[in-house]
């Protein structure tokens, strides 16, 4: 963190400066935030007379249980869940497979087809979502979150195999050359070499990919919508229509449902770093 | 030729008469591998889009069996009959250029800041990057409530400070519904222009600034002629995917004003979903699909040569 000009003396009072300015707009970055959390812990009374500048009268906790109860976030929640910790190791273990001979084998349209997947990062969701409705009913998991998965590991591939590709690259090929005069299948270096040696791209891209997976909206709108099946946003939105002016229960669910991220983010955070870098600085 | 020489490595190992068979199969490999990805890829993506780009041709409801072919019909609606859709395609390309600017330039300020080795700056970084994990759906109702006309943090703040005059319905102003949502798109996506571009700054050799110093460049200069080009890449990668985000926005508009008031904030993004899953418009909504997707492929070419190139 430290590559600034180093003629640091006469620099201080500015650094001083520039600090307490950073500090003011952290501030006011948070500010929404803070804006949640202190309305979602107050008596709607207490709200509309007090105003959420206000210190509260007394704490409600209570807020909190109402909205996981009345939203039913206990389904959605478990929804989520179930989404992620399907889809993600899925999508992944697909990406490294794809990722594999794409940097480490030379055959023929190894540079088009890795062309292919790319062009994939440019393609927005709308232009698959009506054809994938009908696609669903088709296969019979219509409205259910096995129709959320495919096009969840689809769209999340093309990403995926462009920071793998280039982590996979960065394994030493004296490394494979070895095991291959060993006998080692093709597929034993990969689970025993590529895999084990790319777990930090490995875990940074899972992270990213539960987060992204916890947030996506406009897909599960359109191909879920029975209740029982809803995701956190979608359950949110639902809950935003049945709670739309009872502000303190409503931002208690709105606390609810980023209170997992902002925590993964938190403990994560230099995992996610590395693997957005990566992802988009080439290896 | 890196699998045509594994083979032939492995192969003596094995009985010589076999090589050519073996050969053969090892040619399968790197396809084995690519497979399953391919599948999901080609039958959850591709196969999809090439559908709605056939729908797109044809006036048809999204359910009925009939399709009616009318050719270029629907495109020619987007640009000569639907006032809407060119209402919204006029918003999505203020909205990205907005996109372009805005929080790519705070990105870059932050960054420059940040990057001086002051105290705090990873607690810094953490709450600006926050934003930007949230879902989009929570952080439209999270400004739903700051923009509350009655309640909402911006008009009691306006208030308090004797500027109560501006205090308004701020999403539902027909002038000031889509600046208001397009703030609240500043805030959850100055993050990653922000990391990005301190990932760029730190690889900048400090050497370039020292021979920078030695020439007599004052600050401003080292910035013009040693910062700003070191940055060659990222600005690749922040503009491109600024541009690509902008184009897509859908949750943010759809959670914050749902298209209104009257149809001022409309996007393509939510214009489509409007005529193919509310008005029963799917044949429109495809081709509203396939816009969007068409200036999004055009814009991404230079992002996307640059990261196949090796």
């Amino acid at each position: 963190m430290t590559t600034a000009p180093a003629n640091a003396a006469p620099r201080r009072w500015q650094d001083g400066v520039l600090l307490a300015a950073l500090i003011l707009l952290a501030l006011i970055w948070m500010l929404p935030v803070i804006a949640v959390i202190s309305t979602s812990v107050r008596s709607q009374g207490d709200l509309l007379g007090g105003g959420i500048f206000s210190l509260p009268k007394k704490i409600h906790w209570e807020n909190f249980a109402k909205a996981w109860v009345t939203g039913d976030f206990s389904t959605y929640f478990k929804n989520s869940l179930f989404v992620i910790f399907t889809k993600v190791p899925l999508g992944i273990l697909i990406a490294a497979l794809a990722s594999y001979p794409l940097a480490k084998m030379k055959f023929p349209g190894n540079g088009w087809i890795f062309l292919f997947f790319l062009v994939g990062l440019a393609v927005p969701v709308q232009v698959a979502l009506q054809p994938l409705v009908v696609m669903m009913r088709e296969l019979g998991i219509a409205n259910t979150l096995f129709a959320l998965m495919p096009p969840y590991v689809a769209f999340g591939l093309p990403l995926q195999i462009l920071v793998l590709r280039g982590f996979f690259r960065l394994v030493p090929t004296e490394l494979i050359e070895a095991a291959r005069v060993d006998g080692a299948s093709e597929f034993t270096i990969f689970w025993r070499i590529m895999v084990p040696l790319s777990v930090p791209a490995l875990a940074a891209l899972a992270i990213i990919d539960a987060l992204a997976t916890w947030n996506e909206f406009l897909l599960a709108l359109v191909l879920i919508s029975s209740k029982d099946q809803r995701t956190v946003p979608l359950g949110l939105m639902q809950f935003q229509g049945e709670h739309s002016s009872q502000y303190t229960l409503l931002m208690a669910g709105v606390l609810i449902s980023i209170i997992p991220v902002l925590v993964i983010f938190l403990f994560l955070q230099r995992y996610f770093v590395t693997g957005l870098t990566a992802g988009a600085v080439k290896g | 030729m890196t699998s045509l020489s594994t083979s032939a490595a492995a192969a003596p190992v094995r009985a010589r008469p076999r090589r050519r068979r073996k050969f053969r199969w090892a040619m399968l490999t790197p396809y084995l591998f690519l497979a399953p990805a391919l599948i999901i890829y080609l039958g959850f993506l591709v196969y999809p889009m090439l559908v709605s780009l056939y729908t797109s041709f044809f006036d048809w409801d999204g359910m009925s069996k009939t399709m009616t072919f009318i050719g270029f019909g629907n495109y020619i609606n987007i640009f000569f009959g639907d006032e809407v859709a060119r209402q919204a395609l006029v918003n999505n390309i203020v909205w990205t250029l907005g996109c372009l600017i805005i929080p790519t330039g705070i990105g870059l300020l932050l960054a420059l800041a940040l990057n001086r080795g002051l105290r705090g700056t990873v607690v810094l970084r953490t709450l600006f990057y926050a934003p930007a994990v949230l879902p989009l759906v929570a952080v439209g109702l999270i400004w739903g409530w700051m923009y509350n006309p009655n309640f909402g943090a911006i008009n009691l703040i306006l208030r308090s400070i004797g500027l109560g005059r501006f205090a308004g319905g701020w999403l539902s102003g027909y002038d000031t519904a889509m600046p208001s949502a397009f703030i609240t798109y500043v805030w959850a996506s100055i993050g990653f222009p922000m990391i990005l571009y301190l990932a760029g700054l730190q690889s900048i050799a400090k050497e370039y600034y020292e021979a920078a110093r030695i020439d007599g460049a004052n600050g401003l200069q080292q910035f013009r002629h040693v910062t700003l080009p070191g940055l060659g890449e990222s600005h690749v990668i922040v503009l491109s995917l600024a541009v690509i985000g902008g184009f897509k926005v859908f949750d943010l508009i759809y959670t914050m004003t749902y298209g209104g008031p009257g149809r001022v904030t409309q996007v393509l993004g939510t214009w489509m979903y409007f005529q193919a899953f509310q008005y029963y418009h799917a044949g429109y909504g495809a081709a509203l699909a396939w816009l969007i997707a068409v200036i999004i492929l055009v814009i991404a070419i230079p992002y996307i040569r640059h990261m196949s190139k090796d």
